[in-house]
């Protein structure tokens, strides 16, 4: 967690702090008073009391002081001093009370009530502790804002008069001591603190006493006394099971977990670069399918936890602070503390309503208290596009190609040197080679760039978190509107002590705020009639993308030029050209949350959270009048305005009640939240003929001329509201953390549902036993030293539909216009556009889970495992319905789904000396499975028209078939020759071309009827993985450290086009055309004779588009150098460079750009299909981390 | 502990508030609660009937206007080897497996609506117009009673639907059909005024179009089944010729409809901004008469207006005719093709034997229609090549009645629709908002004569394409409604009605094509006898599977469509 410097960091007190408290953990306390629960010696860590002032003014304050806190504190910071006849104690309480600094000592051997009279004036704190311990045997170091007091003389007296004593010295892995850990004898109140040499001396002891060894950030060490001298090596506490995760409403520690959750630390998301943590979390989280949506930048990820259970959304829950519902790409990966993900049903529960596709919490950056602490993080790079070797043909090799498949399919070649008079030549002798219109419009060593500061610190009473970033990205493809994006985020947590009680938070209040505000602009990577990418792998080679004057190459000059192959032709790079280049848009989001928390006693907690989410978004564009093509021209140009805003607030308050009898120990909770969206509308105009021609920055509608039918376009609705009312309770029970068990329920009133069926319920029962706590286990400890079985069991919601389903609603759409003399001007149609199904409710995802955790050789390894099925019941879902019924179908609860899986995730943590090292790999399995759908096909059909135009529907979801699979026909070869044809005829084979050649592909009759049809069409591919894998390796030496990340999925399919083979003929080709298909007899089996326009080959789908998708990806390697290891006086807590290479390679057989295909035709449950993507970048980068 | 009573109190509170905090009210749309209530609700509520009109025209390759064309015997399939649909219904092949699924949810969709019209009109209490309410349950019974026609011409027989709550019914008789439409029909005619043309709202269903969509119901009914009347739904009461033959006169004498003078004003090859430069239309002196013209009695609209769905290829709704981007030629767009410059999908060319006949016809010489309405393109076009890679059955010869039309400016720019002077776009698909014309003046007219027997309606509109009167006979009336109403969808439904069909195969086998830029004849197939599928369909078209499977069998497959027509899937020429 922390490498180079020993010292703890401050962030960790707090956070181990209320660890403790919450669990209710009888330790240390890290109070200045007398404990009075368990122990009465008195090691005493001074707090200090920070003013109490009302919020604003705080924040204010501290975003104003903190830039200037940290600069070596102890060496800037100036104290004036006036106090007579004071004991040193209250001097102590002085300094902590006009400063950020506090002291560790150790009562016993400070004498703390020695009155003393002090005097001075902007000094610094050397000055005032050399004069305060003037003459005496304390000894004192500054350890930034920590002091510790330690008594050399007293110590060494000691050892002299008692006897069986032992001493010894505490150091940290690195070796370095660390004064101020607590050393006690187990069991009794004799104890001492580690003076600034992390030496300790205790004595008073008996045979078979054992040492305890405690200090915060570390793992706690139990060592029985066997010798006088006895160094203590302590190990850091990062992944340790008294870590405490995020369970909903509260934490739990992560060996009483129950259910089958995973957390990953806000550290090992920022160390990733990534542009936003979603990306960051694809290697770390098995079970959690996150795929890039197109690798453009700002387009997101499409991301489904233990497979796809609906049609509808199947997005997780995401949980922000508390607030459900938020947006993690707003986050800046810096600003997050961790990300808890619930995967089972019975983790979850506890979110009922919404649960039903898993919950992502995430925790943002908190505020500790201690001293502020800057850090900065930015890095700089450049990325380029992964084609994997994708290369479209040359004007040579098309003009070849084109013409020897019409000649074979019996057509007319093309007379190209007329066609083309101008350039013929030119291609023939070779001085021109054509247009590669990829490579055209590549954005070689496109920037990337971030920065981002973060300060943290506070007192007892108030702790505050800051953060600001910047990241700036532009896309490797699309050079003539080079896509870009921008993202600004400040976020700001802070909370604070309003009563304190006996050093006790009695009344706590709190804010955490996100402001994100993004730019954004790209090419379209949509359908095949507005994919950007597939227009530069189709247009013609023969076409010149400039022309001598070095402008676009468009229709005046194909005119001008004779070029007449087809004057339709739209050079592609004009066209993102108008289309891309003058356009923007622009969000800001805030997330906000504000609780208060109230704990009248310690076993109580009353929490009262209120969440206000904002978003708005601005669109403006401006197309130019241009004329591309003979048939494709901007008479007027065209100003685009959009604007939108949407508002949503929720409202939880809970009760937490926690209480022990002897060992056993229950956490009560019960909970009651409000939620309301869609305060918010949006309103769009378009018009035309602008007063600055050609500008975007005048392109507002305001500098429109006039008002037509045809060019004016003017939308205004209002976002569609709707509001969730919820109760719930949990009760986690544990018999001395050896046996536990959980039970929620949670009931949740949907506003999507007709009264009397608003309200659902969801139950969950999970237990677990640590069965290494058993003595039966003790023998193997040495080599398992934790294991627990868990088992848990829970349904969850999902209402994620249309708003009034229950209502024959009426719709006045645009579709039920009619323009009955006026062409210009529509009739308002309006019709019933639902049959309205008043009993549509929640589906419910019903979940049973089996797992384990297992700690081998003292945590070195963690081993977890789950088992689990997932039933989606009551799936909703638009099943078609007789179309003799004349309208829409509303949802039904019509179906369900399957998912099954494993999951297995083994982390290996060690060092060797100086070289620490990890090593995760995690490997997950789900199986999707349609089970039922309510009518009497079992079908809910896909699209048509998906790879290319004039294919038939290419994935549905069928019952029995995994959801979204590829559909078609199963080809079995190519005939090889005409004799292998007759005797295929003859032995009564079918075919489906009208007549059969040599080179045609044999589709296969599966139900051996005497037609080839629909009906024989099977599954020909999964987009679903079957596996999916995470890798990482942490390693790091002194300074150094490496990491290297990979995730990769296997056992899934892609359906793959990158032309037409219909209707446009005369799309371009890429280079396999030559090696892939059949040229004659014996030259392939799989893929049939390459032909011009319509064949049935080309046309019918087959298993011919279907490809293996499996790939690895190396995702992020990053080597770092901490130069405060080299140069230890560096003013600064840290200061590592690094460079970092993402996307460096991926391992993969799948022909397509990037097997990372998370296109579906647009739908939420379709995947895998690659008709044109845009592909991540391959990015390097080097950045800087400076902790000041 | 105040506090928390507080809080408990608070809980409470939102329990029992609960259910109102979760009522939500639609700021977008009505519901049948609350809707129709006004007048303003009903005239929506029967727009949204017509517009389905449009969403069928999304889906050329099933609307019937599109399906009666391809399957007559004056068009042939053409298009590219792509365009299997046009080729399989000009030969009534089995095409694909859910082939009208869209027509069959689009009707079914206007059939619902006129449904919810027609049963809750009572509900609208504040009537603005005196007569409006008659008027609008005129129109959605007009309206029921077209959709149910097309349907029972197209599929012979389907469920009779006349309720909005969703019943899973068995397909009604053919004769329970035609009852039905019959009862809206007359239904209708006794709801409209007697308002002439042009006083009626133009573009709405009138009572001159139901009593002309009666006629051809009655035709059609008595031709195809042998039947002398027309049953009426709820009713013991017959319709017969004489009825027909009141109501049609009705039609003739007292609507203001009437033919316009020239033939060729009724396209829009003749407007003006395409006309200047197109010397066929500038030289004879054409000036389109617009849509929703005196002859004009019902037709589809189109809009200027029409966006590409989100899904940037198909039209929103259907409001940019795409039957004519389907007969527009493949990789026109500049001044070679003009006047016929929007690029299509090179459907329907019009038959060899069509223009030959129309030629050698000694009743037809001199009949100006014959260029009017045929576009022998390496006469007209000689520079232009098209898409010879790609066209199939390509017999050089356009219909131009219903081909989208470019158009010049002033300073010689071309626009790819003439329909950008008036208000459209400029574009190859969005700029196509010809309308459909559904019911003329001229079909009514010769409608009378072929009920009537007599050459009063025939001669007038021979007369008007310069023609001398003849003597009535069924012949020459075939004749004249071939010629005169050729390519606009009745000619297939008048060969069924009158048994003609075997001249589909006469006058489409043989003819010069070219496929893929190579001389060919046109054949069905070489094993493909026509006359033995259309007996085995009678005509009427495949009822999408999908829709017999979601029936859970309660709907049938019409026969000729079983399993063994797919034998009927192989088209005559090699795809390769």
């Amino acid at each position: 967690m922390k490498t180079g410097n020993c010292w703890p960091n401050p962030l960790l007190i707090n956070l181990q702090d209320r660890v403790y408290r919450l669990n209710n953990l009888k330790t240390i306390k890290f109070m200045k008073k007398n404990s009075t629960d368990g122990i009465d010696h008195h090691w005493l860590v001074l707090k200090k009391v920070f003013f109490v002032m009302k919020l604003t003014t705080l924040i204010l304050l501290i975003s104003t002081l903190s830039i200037f806190a940290n600069q070596s504190y102890s060496q800037n910071t100036r104290i004036s001093l006036n106090l007579n006849k004071t004991s040193v104690k209250e001097v102590l309480r002085e300094i902590e009370n006009s400063s950020d600094f506090f002291f560790i000592y150790n009562n016993q051997l400070i004498d703390v009530e020695r009155v003393v009279s002090i005097n001075i004036e902007d000094q610094d704190i050397n000055s005032i502790l050399s004069e305060l311990f003037d003459k005496t045997d304390v000894e004192y170091v500054v350890k930034d804002k920590h002091i510790i007091l330690s008594n050399q003389l007293k110590d060494e007296k000691e050892q002299s008069v008692q006897s069986n004593k032992v001493t010894g010295r505490v150091t940290a892995e690195s070796g370095e001591p660390i004064p101020g850990v607590t050393v006690y004898v187990k069991g009794t109140s004799n104890g001492t603190i580690t003076n600034t040499n992390g030496d300790y001396s205790i004595s008073g002891l008996s045979a078979n006493q054992s040492l305890i060894f405690s200090f915060i950030g570390f793992k706690a060490q139990e060592i029985v006394v066997n010798k006088a001298e006895m160094n203590v090596v302590l190990v850091e506490d990062a992944i340790g099971l008294e870590e405490v995760v995020a369970i909903g409403y509260g934490v739990q520690k992560k060996k009483l977990v129950t259910g089958s959750t995973i957390q990953v630390a806000g550290e090992s998301l920022a160390k990733r670069n990534a542009v936003d943590a979603l990306g960051a979390l694809q290697s770390l989280a098995p079970g959690v399918n996150i795929v890039q949506k197109s690798g453009q930048p700002g387009e997101g990820y499409k991301i489904n936890i233990r497979g796809l259970g609906t049609t509808g959304s199947s997005d997780p829950l995401v949980v922000i602070d508390g607030v459900a519902g938020g947006s993690i790409d707003a986050l800046n990966p810096n600003d997050i503390e961790s990300i808890d993900i619930l995967k089972d049903a019975a983790s979850s529960a506890i979110y009922g309503a919404r649960a039903a596709n898993g919950v992502i919490l995430v925790s943002t950056k908190k505020g500790k208290s201690g001293a502020f602490v800057v850090s900065y993080d930015g890095y700089l790079g450049v990325q380029n596009a992964n084609t994997n070797g994708i290369e479209p043909l040359n004007a040579k090799q098309y003009m070849e190609i084109v013409n020897s498949t019409l000649v074979s399919s019996g057509a007319k070649e093309y007379d190209f040197k007329t066609l083309i008079p101008n350039h013929y030549q030119s291609i023939i002798d070779g001085t021109w080679s054509g247009t590669n219109w990829l490579e055209e419009a590549k954005n070689n060593d496109a920037p990337i760039g971030s920065h981002s500061i973060n300060i943290t610190g506070g007192t007892d009473m108030s702790r505050v978190a800051m953060g600001f970033s910047y990241l700036g990205q532009e896309g490797t493809i699309g050079k003539s509107a080079i896509p870009n994006f921008e993202r600004y985020t400040v976020h700001l947590n802070s909370d604070h002590s309003l009563l304190k009680k006996n050093n006790r938070d009695i009344i706590t209040v709190g804010e955490n705020v996100t402001f994100t505000s993004t730019n954004k602009s790209g090419l379209n990577i949509a359908g095949i009639y507005s994919n950007n990418v597939r227009d530069l792998l189709t247009a013609s080679p023969l076409l010149p993308a400039y022309n001598s004057a070095g402008d676009f190459y468009i229709y005046k000059d194909m005119v001008a030029d004779n070029w007449d192959f087809d004057q339709s032709s739209v050079n592609p790079l004009a066209k993102i050209n108008v289309n891309h280049s003058q356009k923007n848009t622009t969000t800001r989001r805030v997330q906000a949350n504000g609780f208060i928390e109230i704990s009248p006693i310690k076993e109580l907690k009353i929490r009262s959270n209120a969440g206000y989410q904002f978003f708005q978004s601005d669109y403006r564009s401006y197309i130019p009048i241009y004329e591309l093509s003979s048939d494709n021209s901007n008479l007027t140009d065209d100003i685009t305005q959009t604007q939108s805003y949407s508002t949503k607030w929720t409202w939880e308050n809970t009760v937490n009640y926690v209480t022990s009898i002897n060992k056993h120990h229950i956490d009560f909770l019960v909970g009651q939240s409000v939620e309301k969206w869609g305060y918010g509308c949006d309103l769009s105009v378009t018009n035309s003929n602008s007063l600055f021609p050609g500008s975007f920055n005048h392109a507002y509608i305001s500098n429109s001329q006039g008002l037509n039918t045809t060019d004016t376009k003017i939308s205004g609705s209002p976002n569609t509201a709707g509001g969730l009312a919820s109760f719930f309770g949990r009760v986690n029970y544990n018999y001395n953390e050896t046996y536990m068990a959980s039970i929620v329920m949670r009931a949740d009133g949907s506003s999507n549902f007709a009264r009397g069926h608003r309200w659902g319920y969801f139950p969950s029962l999970s237990a677990g036993w640590v069965i290494s706590n058993e003595d039966f286990m003790k023998p193997i400890s040495g080599v398992m030293n934790f294991l627990k079985l868990r088992a848990n069991w829970g349904q969850n919601g999902n209402a994620d539909i249309d708003n009034f389903q229950y209502l024959a609603t009426i719709a006045f759409n645009s579709d039920s216009y009619y323009y009955f003399n006026d062409k210009n001007d529509p009739s308002i149609g309006a019709y019933p556009d639902i049959l309205p199904n008043e009993d549509v409710t929640w589906e419910t995802s019903e979940q049973l889970d089996f797992g384990f955790d297992a700690r081998f050789f003292a945590s070195r390894l963690a081993l977890t495992f789950d088992w689990y099925n997932k039933t989606t019941k009551d799936w909703l879902v638009v099943a078609p319905q007789l179309a003799s019924y004349g309208t829409g179908a509303p949802y039904i609860n019509g179906g369900d789904v399957v998912n099954k899986g494993l999951e297995i995730a083994l982390n290996w943590n060690d060092n060797i000396n100086d070289f620490k090292y990890s090593a995760g790999v995690s490997l997950a399995r789900n199986d999707n499975k349609v089970t039922r759908i309510a009518n009497e096909e079992g079908i809910i059909h896909g699209a048509e028209n998906v790879l290319a135009q004039n294919t038939d529907e290419l994935y549905r979801v069928e019952v029995g078939f995994p959801m979204g699979y590829f559909w078609g026909y199963e080809t079995a070869g190519v005939f090889q020759n005409q004799n292998q044809i007759d005797q295929f005829l003859g032995n009564g084979g079918i075919v489906l071309q009208d007549s059969a050649v040599p080179g045609d592909l044999i589709f296969v009759n599966t139900n051996g009827d005497k037609v080839i049809d629909d009906n024989d069409k099977v599954m020909i591919g999964n987009p679903h993985p079957k596996f999916t894998m995470g890798f990482n390796f942490n390693c790091s030496y002194k300074g150094f450290d490496l990491s290297v990340n990979a995730y990769g999925a296997f056992g899934h399919q892609i359906a793959k086009s990158y032309r037409e083979f219909s209707n446009s003929p005369n799309n371009n080709y890429t280079t396999d055309v030559y090696t892939k298909y059949w040229t004659g007899e014996g030259s392939t089996n799989r893929y049939p004779a390459f032909t011009h326009g319509k064949n049935t080959n080309f046309k019918e789908l087959s298993d011919l588009y279907i490809e293996n998708g499996d790939y690895v990806k190396i995702s992020n390697v990053s080597f770092g150098y901490d130069l405060k290891s080299a140069f230890k006086k560096l003013p600064l807590q840290k200061l590592r460079i690094y460079v970092s290479a993402q996307n460096l390679f991926t391992f993969t057989k799948y022909s397509g750009f990037d097997p990372e295909v998370g296109y579906g035709n647009g739908e939420s449950w379709a995947s895998g299909i690659d008709i044109g993507y845009y592909p991540s970048p391959k990015t390097i980068l080097g950045g800087i981390n400076i902790v000041f | 502990m105040k506090k928390i009573k507080y809080i408990i109190v608070a809980l409470t509170l939102l329990f029992t508030g609960c259910e109102s905090f979760l009522d939500t009210e639609n700021y977008t749309k009505k519901d049948t609660s609350n809707f129709p209530s006004t007048q303003v609700d009903a005239v929506q509520m029967i727009t949204g009937i017509y517009s389905t009109m449009n969403n069928a025209v999304n889906s050329p390759d099933d609307n019937p206007f599109f399906i009666y064309e391809m399957a007559s015997d004056d068009r042939v399939g053409g298009g590219s080897t792509s365009n299997r649909t046009a080729q399989s219904a000009d030969r009534m092949m089995n095409s694909k497996v859910s082939w009208f699924e869209n027509i069959w949810t689009v009707r079914y969709s206007g059939i619902f609506r006129a449904n919810n019209a027609i049963t809750t009109m009572n509900n609208v209490q504040s009537w603005t117009t005196n007569g409006k309410k008659e008027q609008l349950l005129g129109e959605a019974h007009f309206l029921r009673a077209f959709f149910y026609f097309d349907m029972v011409q197209m599929f012979g027989s389907v469920p009779l639907i006349l309720a909005t709550t969703p019943e899973n019914l068995p397909k009604s008789s053919a004769d329970e059909i035609y009852a039905q439409i019959t009862y809206d029909l007359i239904t209708a005619i006794g709801y409209f005024p007697d308002t002439k043309y042009p006083d009626i709202e133009l573009g709405h269903a009138t009572k001159w179009s139901a009593e002309a969509l009666l006629s051809r119901v009655y035709l059609f009914y008595t031709g195809f089944y042998g039947k002398t009347e027309l049953p009426v739904a709820n009713s013991d009461k017959k319709i017969g010729k004489s009825d027909i033959i009141t109501y049609i006169e009705d039609c003739i004498n007292n609507s203001g409809h009437d033919l316009i003078s020239d033939q060729r004003n009724l396209w829009p090859y003749s407007n003006p901004h395409t006309a200047q430069y197109y010397s066929y239309a500038k030289d004879k002196g054409l000036a389109w008469a617009g849509d929703n013209n005196q002859e004009c009695l019902f037709s589809l609209n189109f809009s200027n207006t029409t966006e590409f769905s989100a899904s940037g290829h198909e039209y929103s709704s259907g409001y940019a005719n795409r039957i004519v981007e389907y007969f527009n030629m493949r990789k026109a767009g500049n001044s070679e093709s003009y006047p016929f410059v929007p690029t299509g999908y090179s459907n329907g060319p019009a038959s060899y034997k069509l223009w030959t006949d129309w030629a050698t016809d000694p009743d037809y010489t001199g009949d100006y229609r014959r260029e009017g309405t045929i576009c022998d393109k390496a006469v007209e076009m000689p520079k232009y090549v098209g898409d010879p890679s790609k066209e199939v059955e390509n017999t050089g010869l356009l219909s131009k009645k219903y081909m989208g039309c470019g158009a010049y400016d002033e300073s010689g720019t071309l626009y790819q629709s003439y329909a950008y002077f008036y208000g459209g776009q400029n574009d190859k698909q969005k700029g196509l908002t010809q309308s459909l014309i559904l019911i003329r003046f001229a079909d009514v007219l010769l409608m009378h004569s072929e009920l009537t027997a007599t050459n009063a309606g025939l001669n007038k509109v021979r007369n008007r394409a310069g023609l001398p009167s003849i003597a009535y006979s069924l012949d020459a009336l075939k004749k004249e409604r071939r010629f005169e109403l050729c390519f606009e969808a009745l000619r297939w439904n008048d060969l069924r009605r009158w048994g003609d069909v075997q001249q589909i195969v006469t006058n489409q086998t043989g003819q010069p094509i070219t496929n893929r830029g190579v001389a060919d004849t046109y054949t069905f197939g070489s094993t493909f006898d026509y006359m033995t599928r259309y007996n085995a369909t009678k005509g009427f078209w495949k009822i999408p599977d999908s829709q017999i499977t979601l029936s859970e069998g309660i709907l049938e497959q019409n026969e000729g469509w079983d399993e063994a027509s797919s034998d009927w899937t192989k088209l005559p020429y090699s795809t390769l």
